[in-house]
């Protein structure tokens, strides 16, 4: 399949600013079955220093400066891509979650010493003790792994309420798993807790998802937004992803920009700045499809 | 020998090793000169030279602030007398073995920020480092040029009960200890000179031209004659004595994270005299707080983007950020293993410890834990080693949970009683358990190592923790040269330099200076009013005089308008007298009061402490010290107050005049008098104003005139001795006449003097606005200022005053936005993924 995606991001600020420093993930990275041929920034103002590098989870980061006093701020990113359907492992993979869990730390080759860092708790997702009793029903003894994650998959999507109201970025975990409410990044932290509370290792991914409702159903929510699912870590497969808002393994609707421990990993785009007082903050995301790939 | 300092007098405990006994309870031989000048010098003589290097330390400013005590206060620093001498042959050991542990650390550094091979390789756990908040994501793979990623550090050495040192603790992120050395090492030699002639000490001087050395090296290629900063979170911080000291001493400027700006890829100081580029930057703030924009985001102590500086290689700090990894006791259990790996063994062993990150060690420490302390793998804020010995059975049980609730971030350490060393407690000398600070710092040859450092001792004969938080004194530490050895001797220890020289002065630290002025001048000009209001409250022959109600309420209201303390005397129905009065000299919580001043001056100077010699710091303590007494008085009485406002004022003009001396005639002391001329002026024509807008009959106007003249020093060149002057005369002199150094117009004049004399670059509205005011001034002398209307309104007067007023604070304003500007950034909100 291939895309072409264009998220805008912009403040308005209240009194000029005079200095703004940036830092933006919104060029998708490279993944097993997505390439990225092209992506750019369109920025407003023209920032006096830009510089395009990779972090510590191989997701591309652009840092910028504006020096220009300004009152508008905009961030334009403009993509294609190009996604492979991902191929699920459910055959080959039917190991009990418990295994998993136990060989983790035994795993020494590169895929997997990498991932054992997606089992620790983050800034943003500790595992505890609530977390763990919400995971337990799906991680009955002796059920297979992909089958354990795909059930909480599916209990998070059934027993949470998509709320764009309830939550703000700073919502701890707690009060998303008391009230049973939340959007896609609750949702994507919740269960990433969850796995994590089994020991097992699961990351948080960021990206968008095609705005195409099949014929006869409704818009998937989620589209022309940004993003965000999680992966979990499959031994002698690699990571596997899911979407608890919209209760899907993503195949190929699902275009991956950044992944990390969590959203505070992916922000797609930070910036300190001096004077703007108060802001406000519009974004919006058009993913189009332009030709289906081997079909 | 006296018996108070033989063996004898001192109770060294036989179950522990103690570092003057020996085990038959004889002085060891390192010890006996040291022990004989001490002998000399009997106990009555050490008591007192402990006294006078108390009051040396506390005139000098060394302190170490106590969080979580009122006002943060500056504690002290506690130096005891004697010395921890340490023999030749031992330190050979010591210096060779920490050298190889700070190269062995350097090589950590490097790999867990490059290729991570220790961890590939299953020598270190990737849980244990993963884990510790020391490891910033965003630092990797940054390196500063040269082989060194660890510039300076600091381990804290123990000798156990069987003889053998052992490291128990490293400092990789903002080592301190080193100024306190050295601020130890000055404070004695001063006071007790004698001891170093019988002993041969080594110099501590050298290790800092090691680290100018270290530092300058670290510049980024090109840089003919690097600058190089010294960052400090600021005057709040635990050790900023330190900071201020070290920046001084090495000849740095002292800056903050707003005084640096990110531009262009590079760091700039935001100099007086414009951008200047930042080379190296020697680093006091907690690398989380480094930059906003990727570390810490609500962090106000750091610079956005320096992070991507580093990162390009345009600046180096030190130590770099992200080298608080190795801060980590867990790494402990692993560090021979590494060694060996290189292909050495660990010349100097830690202590014992066991991460409870892996099942077998955790469960050593589970079963183990009423001989284990346990530590957090990472600082965190409050909180302390735990000794298991000392819990309750159910306090143990509750720790094991939060061990078996998150292994990885426990360690166990075995519980280890340190030696002891005699230490000088109330005439005798008592042992106390004691750890020694190293510091070591990278040059380009290796590693240099103080020859000395930091010994710390507990405060009690029980007390097993050893920390600067938790009280306790230090103690000078000596390196012995071997028997023979020619070597340079440092009789007396550095004066730190004072700055004001060409180093670049940083906008943050001009505008302390420049509240330091006004503030002095605003205490200054409170207590002379307050101090003639005071008198005329209690002479009471004076009020029988009939002017004394009015001229006393007129006085009063001057007091309210010079303060700003609205409404006060200035209300409707306004307050007794004397309880306002009280309120108005020592209610800090009372803008405008005397005590808010003098608090505000002293702040504004303890954040330039690096700027101030010596000697002009003395009577900053001074005044300190004269109010922290007045202040433990309950409720003084007026009268009391004087007598402390008359000490107050004696400081102040000594502070004004030591400032005057010492400091060279650059930014910084011009900054200082345009304060103190700016506020000077704005007092006097509130006062004025306040006093003779309204025509009133003469009699009274002639009592204020005579309190006016009284309260200000004018007084001895008053030229009416006998006969106060009439109003135009007084008038005349208090705003005209330009030889006398309390006249508006000599404010004025001063002021574009010094304005002048300031860089250029910055706009010119202070330059214009100071000329215009100063002209209008002059312009305004003539007669007719004083006719009054037929309501009592000398209308000219009053606008005369208050224009000029209004021109003061303009000029305040314009010097604050051409140099003072340190906006504070903030972070964007960001956006929700839904």
């Amino acid at each position: 399949m291939r895309y072409r995606v264009a998220h805008t991001t912009v403040y308005e600020y209240s009194e000029p600013v005079t200095l703004s420093y940036n830092e933006a993930r919104l060029l998708p990275r490279a993944c097993p079955n997505q390439q990225c041929p092209s992506a750019a920034l369109e920025i407003f103002p023209q920032p006096s220093d830009y510089r395009e590098r990779e972090d510590f989870f191989g997701n591309r980061v652009a840092y910028f400066s504006i020096r220009e006093t300004h009152s508008i701020f905009s961030v334009t990113a403009r993509s294609e891509i190009l996604i492979q359907p991902a191929e699920a492992p459910w055959a080959s993979q039917e190991t009990g979650w418990e295994t998993v869990r136990d060989t983790l730390w035994h795993l020494r080759d590169p895929q997997a010493l990498d991932a054992r860092q997606f089992a620790l708790p983050s800034q943003l997702v500790a595992a505890d003790a609530a977390l763990a009793a919400y995971a337990a029903p799906s991680f009955q003894p002796g059920r297979a792994l992909l089958h354990a994650v795909h059930d909480l998959m599916q209990r998070i999507h059934t027993e949470f309420i998509f709320d764009a109201d309830f939550t703000e970025i700073a919502t701890p975990l707690a009060t998303v798993l008391a009230h049973r409410r939340g959007v896609c990044q609750d949702f994507a932290h919740l269960a990433i807790g969850c796995l994590r509370s089994q020991g097992l290792a699961a990351r948080y991914v960021s990206g968008y998802i095609e705005n195409l409702p099949p014929p006869g159903q409704q818009k998937m929510v989620g589209a022309d937004v940004s993003h965000a699912w999680f992966s979990v870590f499959v031994p002698d497969f690699g990571w596997m992803d899911f979407d608890p808002t919209n209760n899907q393994v993503p195949r190929d609707q699902h275009i991956t920009t950044a992944w990390g421990r969590d959203y505070a990993d992916v922000t797609p785009l930070k910036g300190v700045i001096f004077g703007g007082r108060h802001h406000a903050l519009k974004v919006s995301v058009e993913v189009e499809r332009l030709d289906e790939l081997n079909s | 020998m006296d018996e108070f300092f033989s063996a004898d007098g001192y109770a060294a405990g036989a179950d522990g090793y103690d570092e003057m006994l020996d085990g038959d309870r004889l002085i060891r031989p390192h010890w006996q000169p040291l022990m004989a000048e001490l002998g000399r010098l009997g106990p009555e003589d050490l008591v007192r030279h402990r006294q006078e290097m108390m009051k040396l330390l506390r005139e000098n400013g060394v302190s170490y602030n106590i969080y979580g005590t009122p006002e943060g206060q500056h504690r002290p620093w506690q130096l005891d007398p004697v010395p921890l001498p340490i023999a030749s042959d031992e330190w050979a050991a010591i210096e060779a073995a920490m050298v190889q542990r700070a190269e062995l650390l350097n090589r950590i550094l490097a790999d867990l920020y490059g290729p991570r091979e220790l961890i590939r390789q299953g020598l270190l756990p990737l849980e244990l480092i993963y884990s510790h908040n020391g490891f910033l994501r965003p630092c990797d793979q940054i390196r500063l040029p040269g082989s060194h990623q660890l510039v300076v550090y600091a381990a804290d050495l123990a000798r156990g009960t069987d003889g053998r040192i052992r490291v128990i603790g490293d400092r990789t992120q903002v080592p301190s200890g080193m100024g306190y050395a050295l601020e130890n090492r000055a404070t004695l030699s001063r006071v007790l000179p004698d001891l170093f002639r019988s002993n041969g000490v080594y110099a501590l001087e050298s290790f800092f031209q090691h680290m100018r050395d270290g530092l300058s090296a670290l510049a980024p290629a090109g840089s003919e004659s690097p600058h190089i900063v010294v960052m400090t979170p600021g005057p709040f911080n635990e050790t900023f004595f330190e900071h201020a000291y070290l920046a001084a001493y090495l000849g740095y400027p002292l800056v903050q994270g707003d005084d640096l700006v990110v531009r262009d890829g590079h760091v700039w100081l935001k100099s007086l005299g414009g951008l200047q580029k930042v080379d190296v930057i020697l680093r006091r703030v907690d690398e989380d707080y480094c930059d906003p924009l990727e570390l810490r985001e609500n962090s106000r102590l750091g610079v956005p983007g320096l992070l991507e500086v580093m990162r390009r290689g345009n600046v180096a700090i030190a130590n770099p950020l992200g080298s608080g990894v190795l801060e980590n006791p867990g790494l402990m259990a692993f560090l021979p293993g590494i060694a060996e790996y290189f292909g050495q063994a660990l010349a100097l062993p830690s202590i014992a410890t066991w991460w409870c990150g892996q099942h077998r060690e955790c469960d050593h420490v589970l079963a183990n834990l009423s001989s284990m302390v346990i530590k957090p793998i990472h600082r965190t804020a409050g909180t302390r080693p735990v000794f298991g010995s000392r819990l309750s059975r159910v306090a143990q049980e509750s720790w094991r949970e939060r061990i078996k609730a998150q292994p990885a971030l426990y360690v166990g350490q075995e519980e280890q009683h340190f030696s002891t060393v005699p230490s000088l407690t109330n005439q005798k000398l008592e042992p106390r358990h004691a750890v020694l600070r190293s510091f070591m710092v990278a040059t380009k040859d290796g590693y240099a190592v103080m020859p000395g450092g930091l010994t710390r001792c507990a405060p009690g004969s029980k007390d097993l923790l050893v920390t600067s938080q938790a009280g306790g004194s230090a103690k000078d530490t000596w390196v012995l040269a071997p028997a023979h050895a020619a070597l340079p001797l440092a009789a007396y220890g550095p004066e730190p330099a004072s700055a004001m020289t060409d180093t670049p002065l940083p906008s943050r630290a001009a505008d302390n200076l420049f509240w330091a002025g006004r503030y002095a001048e605003r205490t200054e000009g409170t207590i002379r009013l307050m101090r003639i209001i005071i008198k005329g409250l209690f002479d009471q022959p004076g009020r029988s005089n009939l002017a004394y109600a009015p001229g006393m309420a007129c006085l009063l209201q001057a007091l309210t308008a010079m303060t700003g303390t609205y409404p006060s005397f200035l209300a409707d129905n306004p307050p007794a007298p004397e309880p306002e009065l009280r309120a108005l000299a020592f209610d800090e919580t009372r803008p405008g009061s005397l005590a808010h001043s003098l608090r505000s001056q002293l702040q504004a100077s303890y954040a330039v402490r690096d700027l101030w010699s010596s000697d002009t710091w003395r009577i900053m303590d001074e005044l300190e010290e004269q109010w922290i007494v007045a202040k433990r008085v309950n409720s003084p009485d007026l009268w009391q107050a004087m007598d402390l406002m008359d000490q107050l004022l004696i400081s102040l003009s000594a502070f004004g005049g030591m400032a005057m001396e010492t400091m060279t005639r650059g930014k910084g002391w011009l900054f200082l008098n345009i304060g103190r001329r700016l506020e000077r002026a704005v007092l006097l024509l509130s006062v004025l104003r306040s006093a003779f807008s309204l025509q009133r009959p003469a009699e009274i106007e002639s009592y204020l005139i005579n309190a006016l003249l009284d309260s200000s020093d004018n007084l001895i060149r008053n030229p009416f001795q006998h006969q106060p002057p009439g109003l135009e005369a007084f008038i005349e002199m208090l705003m005209f006449d330009d030889n006398n150094p309390r006249s508006l117009i000599y404010q004025f004049e001063r002021l574009h003097e010094y304005i002048a004399e300031l860089p250029a670059g910055c706009g010119d509205e202070h330059f214009h606005l100071t000329k215009q005011t100063m002209e209008a001034l002059r312009r305004a002398h003539a007669n007719g200022l004083l006719a009054a209307t037929p309501t009592d309104t000398r209308l000219q007067l009053d606008t005369l005053l208050g224009n000029l007023s209004g021109m003061t604070y303009r000029i305040s304003d314009a010097l604050t936005a051409a140099y003072f500007r340190h906006e504070q950034s903030h972070p964007l909100s960001q956006a929700q993924a839904v």
